[in-house]
């Protein structure tokens, strides 16, 4: 459903990721570990064409996505192909209110006719975000605005949903809430990718996972495969980086 | 006597107030254009003033040739000028726009300079070519209402022109807002002017949602230059004392924001009015500038502003 092919970024002169492959099949769920800095949102700013346009930032490599060479593409018509970012920082439009800022989701020609509906299925998700419809985005807590961003980005019907930093600055109730909805949204069989903070959590909720350093992947495989400590490792950069190729090692 | 006294200041007053109401409209016509430009595209468009005036001639030409009322060479200026508005953003000030300075790794001051000085440029060659068509003799839209006045009771009347701005203003800028909260392309325009990143992913076209932008903003000041070309003569030099006009309504109504312009028009017509009747003429325009003055240092952000 999703290859990427020897990916590598650029802001500028400097190389932010380099030499990044992987494959997701549908219904996948892809976490994303690393530190700061290890390139986690370049990697997910390219996917989704942030990275391609504009002459301080360029990519090398290939990305398809259901026949479709998203290196190629516009952010706007990677959307429309089915590929959605619940962006780092949530980055709502904060002067516009909850249901405005659903609705800007569904801008997309394809998702007009099913607008209603598409808005019923997220205030079933979040029946929070229903009673505050009305509300500037702004004056909510940093939950409720993760909420309506996640929201924002199901009204696109994507098959591929990105989430960079899903927990991060929340409260831990609100993880938990944030991580039951998560659920739901990966039991309805939307590939997934998450970029997290929490090891625990990350490694808990997906099926696949990759660790980053530095720019490029150190190791890769499925929760099970590999101990704590090695991942640890890896995420710290303090063992000679292995490379565990797919599901190959217990 | 005293009674007699009091009666003609209250009707004073009320001539003032209400006469100053409908040179608001006016005000907030003239601004509007300039306001959802700095609103959506972060664009100080120096050229608006101009394009007042080249919808003004265009109204002039079009009456010269098709000799109907007035008010209906609205119906072919304002789609011409939409059109106009969404080219030269689409294929210009896209390319120089504080966000296209951005994608090319300028400095935000350069991204600033950068359309100021294009639609400067622009202004220069819209009024320069305005000269060279229609000469710089003075041109006016010729109507029956210039002179006309509604009587409201014995000894208080409202100029029929004026109303007509007042009205023409208040159905453009509710219409506008309708238009900004419930359409698709509204809701992209507002989200787009709050990150054009972030709206770019929920598949909106940024350099398309600003060209309709533009379009609408050019579109609304062709009915401020209709209603200039009804009310005076001009001539094409004529655009900058607009665009300074609308500049102070945008900052007293807040940049950006569609209500602040009728309020801040409104405002403005009033102070200026009230102190025209009371102090002179010469007040009339000192009070203005006060008043933006005040605004200015007591609340930077304008009055409607977020």
């Amino acid at each position: 459903m999703l290859r990427v092919t020897s990916l590598a970024a650029y802001y500028g002169e400097l190389r932010a990721i380099y030499d990044i492959s992987f494959e997701l099949q549908r219904g996948d769920v892809l976490a994303i570990i690393g530190a700061n800095g290890a390139g986690k949102s370049t990697l997910l700013r390219s996917l989704v064409g942030l990275m391609n346009h504009g002459s301080s930032t360029r990519m090398r490599g290939v990305v398809e996505f259901d026949g479709h060479r998203l290196d190629k593409l516009a952010p706007d018509r990677i959307v429309d192909v089915g590929v959605a970012l619940v962006p780092e920082g949530r980055r709502l439009f904060a002067r516009l209110s909850v249901e405005d800022n659903l609705l800007a989701g569904a801008y997309l020609a394809r998702c007009r006719p099913a607008i209603a509906a598409l808005l019923e299925e997220v205030y079933a998700l979040f029946p929070r975000l229903r009673e505050r419809r009305r509300q500037v985005v702004s004056q909510m807590s940093g939950g409720e605005q993760q909420m309506v961003a996640i929201g924002r980005a199901l009204m696109s019907s994507p098959k591929l949903i990105i989430f960079d930093e899903l927990s991060l600055g929340l409260s831990p109730a609100m993880v938990d809430d944030i991580y039951r909805n998560f659920t739901k949204i990966v039991e309805s069989g939307t590939t997934t990718i998450v970029v997290e903070q929490d090891l625990k959590r990350a490694l808990k909720s997906c099926t696949r996972f990759i660790v980053m350093l530095e720019g490029s992947i150190v190791l890769e495989g499925r929760p099970g495969e590999v101990t704590e400590e090695q991942i640890t490792a890896a995420y710290f950069g303090t063992t000679v980086a292995v490379r565990v190729p797919g599901a190959a090692h217990g | 006597m005293a009674d007699t006294d009091l009666y003609w200041i209250g009707i004073d007053l009320a001539n003032g107030i209400l006469s100053a109401a409908m040179l608001g409209g006016y005000y907030a016509l003239i601004s509007v254009g300039l306001a959802l430009s700095f609103g959506v595209m972060r664009l100080v468009n120096l050229s608006h003033g101009d394009w007042l005036i080249v919808a003004a001639y265009l109204c002039v030409t079009l009456l010269a040739a098709v000799p109907v009322v007035p008010f209906w060479s609205l119906l072919v200026v304002v789609p011409l000028m939409y059109g106009i508005g969404y080219s030269v953003q689409r294929f210009l000030l896209n390319h120089v726009s504080v966000q296209a300075a951005e994608r090319r790794g300028m400095s935000p001051v350069f991204g600033l300079m950068l359309p100021l000085l294009v639609t400067f440029g622009l202004s220069i060659v819209l009024s320069q070519g305005m000269l060279l068509i229609f000469s710089s003799d003075a041109a006016t839209i010729k109507n029956d209402l210039s002179f006309s006045a509604i009587r409201l009771s014995e000894d208080l009347s409202v100029s029929t022109l004026r109303l007509g701005f007042f009205v023409a203003a208040a159905v453009l800028l509710g219409g506008l807002t309708l238009w900004m909260r419930s359409t698709h392309i509204g809701r992209a325009i507002r989200a787009a002017s709050d990150d054009p990143e972030i709206a770019a992913l929920m598949g909106m076209r940024t350099p398309h949602i600003y060209a309709v932008a533009s379009g609408v903003a050019l579109a609304s000041a062709s009915v401020a230059g209709f209603m200039v070309g009804m009310s005076r003569s001009f001539q094409p030099f004529d655009g900058p004392p607009f665009l300074l006009m609308a500049f102070g309504v945008v900052i007293l109504g807040g940049l950006g924001s569609l209500a602040g312009s009728f309020v801040g028009g409104i405002l403005l017509g009033i102070v200026q009015v009230l102190a025209g009747t009371y102090f002179g003429p010469a007040a009339q325009q000192v009070s203005g500038y006060l008043l933006i003055l005040l605004v200015l240092a007591v609340r930077p952000q304008g009055l409607f502003s977020r």
